[in-house]
């Protein structure tokens, strides 16, 4: 993999032994101060709630309902138990895909270790929520319908659902900084000014896409029917 | 690039305690927030609608209550006509019968008073005319032959000189 300029290094991450185990310092880095600054904004944002709504308590209520509307609409009432992850889901993807257009940082999305883990958080979620619902019998039962061949089709899809999500962020993400620095280094300013907007459009979409997708993913657990 | 290792569950963890610190500090007041506002402007909404209906209500009770006003002051109305018109024709019958009988005493005075006149009229004229004739006839001829002739002037005057009046 190529080295960028100024000593950054795409793809390529500052390792830690703790434990035994390795661990990616600048994406935990770069994870905690997302997560400072989604933090920051919600207490800013709801410092002093207020019945009419000012300021930033608007910015993140509208998020907020929005998201809320799409757990209604998909998951019914009793979606709402899961509308803190759901929120926090998007505020965190949407904080840490754009963190790696400022200069110096990086996104912790374009690590695959931070988009898969999310999206296995969201397949357990998936198959812990369904067999509460529908009861564990039930639940893995529905994995062998409508005939037992189906098992392989249904299982195939079920290790699809986290492949997809996260790599289709982790791509997304990666190569967007990829991008940037190529074309940084290639053709300065107009272009890459171009490509740093579209990418910060990316990074919404992408924040949207994972959440919108684990919502229905959830939402097809909490479904009585098929 | 692609090297899966242990951040993978650092991520979750880490994902799974902002979870939780926003849960605590932001969504609870949040939620909050907009349940206080839903029932904020549901309540709104059902005071208004319930004040629109007292209004409703009120606005047909008064519609009510003209209509009944109107209908009455028509009635009283229509009796005071009745009444006027019933008034009208009892003063008119007793002012007929009080002019008729004011008419009929009169006439009967008036019968009355002529034939006292009449008589006291009779006795005037023949003392009258006895005093005239024995003025003019300076010397009385015999009392028949006065008397006589007297009445014949007498009979004479109430058919022609008196004015025709009926005796």
């Amino acid at each position: 993999m190529g080295h960028g300029g100024g000593g950054h290094e795409i793809g390529a991450h500052k390792l830690a032994q703790f434990a035994g185990l390795t661990f990616n310092l600048d994406t935990l880095y770069m994870t905690w101060l997302t997560m400072a600054i989604v933090i920051f904004l919600a207490v800013i944002a709801t410092r002093r709630v207020e019945i009419v709504p000012r300021g930033w308590q608007n910015i993140l209520e509208m998020a907020v309902t929005a998201l809320l509307d799409q757990i209604d609409n998909n998951m019914g009432p009793k979606g709402r138990k899961l509308a803190p992850i759901i929120i926090t889901l998007f505020l965190f993807l949407l904080v840490g895909n754009e963190l790696g257009l400022v200069p110096g940082f990086t996104s912790p999305t374009n690590d695959i270790n931070t988009t898969l883990g999310l999206a296995l958080m969201i397949v357990v979620l998936v198959h812990v929520v369904g067999a509460i619902h529908r009861g564990p019998v039930r639940y893995f039962k529905h994995f062998f319908e409508p005939y037992i061949p189906f098992v392989i089709i249904n299982i195939v899809e079920e290790v699809a659902k986290p492949i997809t999500l996260s790599f289709r962020l982790f791509g997304n993400i990666l190569a967007g900084e990829i991008l940037l620095i190529i074309l940084g280094m290639l053709v300065p300013y107009v272009i890459p000014t171009a490509w740093l907007a579209f990418s910060v459009f990316v990074g919404v979409v992408q924040a949207f896409i994972f959440t919108i997708l684990s919502v229905s993913y959830l939402s097809n657990s909490l479904k009585d029917e098929h | 690039m692609v090297d899966l290792n242990a951040t993978l569950i650092a991520q979750i963890i880490n994902f799974l305690i902002l979870v939780a610190i926003l849960t605590k500090v932001a969504y609870k007041p949040l939620m909050k927030a907009l349940a206080d506002r839903q029932a904020k402007i549901a309540d709104s909404l059902e005071t208004a609608e319930q004040e629109r209906q007292a209004a409703e209500k009120l606005r047909q009770e008064y519609l009510a209550q003209l209509a009944e006003a109107r209908t009455q002051a028509q009635v009283i109305v229509e009796k005071a006509a009745k009444l006027a018109e019933q008034t009208k024709e009892e003063i008119l019958k007793e002012a007929r019968e009080e002019s008729a009988r004011l008419l009929k005493v009169t006439q009967e005075e008036i019968a009355r008073e002529r034939e006292l006149a009449l008589a006291e009229l009779k006795g005037e004229v023949v003392t009258l005319a006895v005093a005239a004739a024995s003025k003019i006839v300076s010397q009385n001829m015999d009392d028949a032959a006065n008397a006589r002739i007297v009445e014949d002037f007498i009979t004479n005057l109430d058919g022609k000189k008196i004015g025709g009046l009926p005796c």
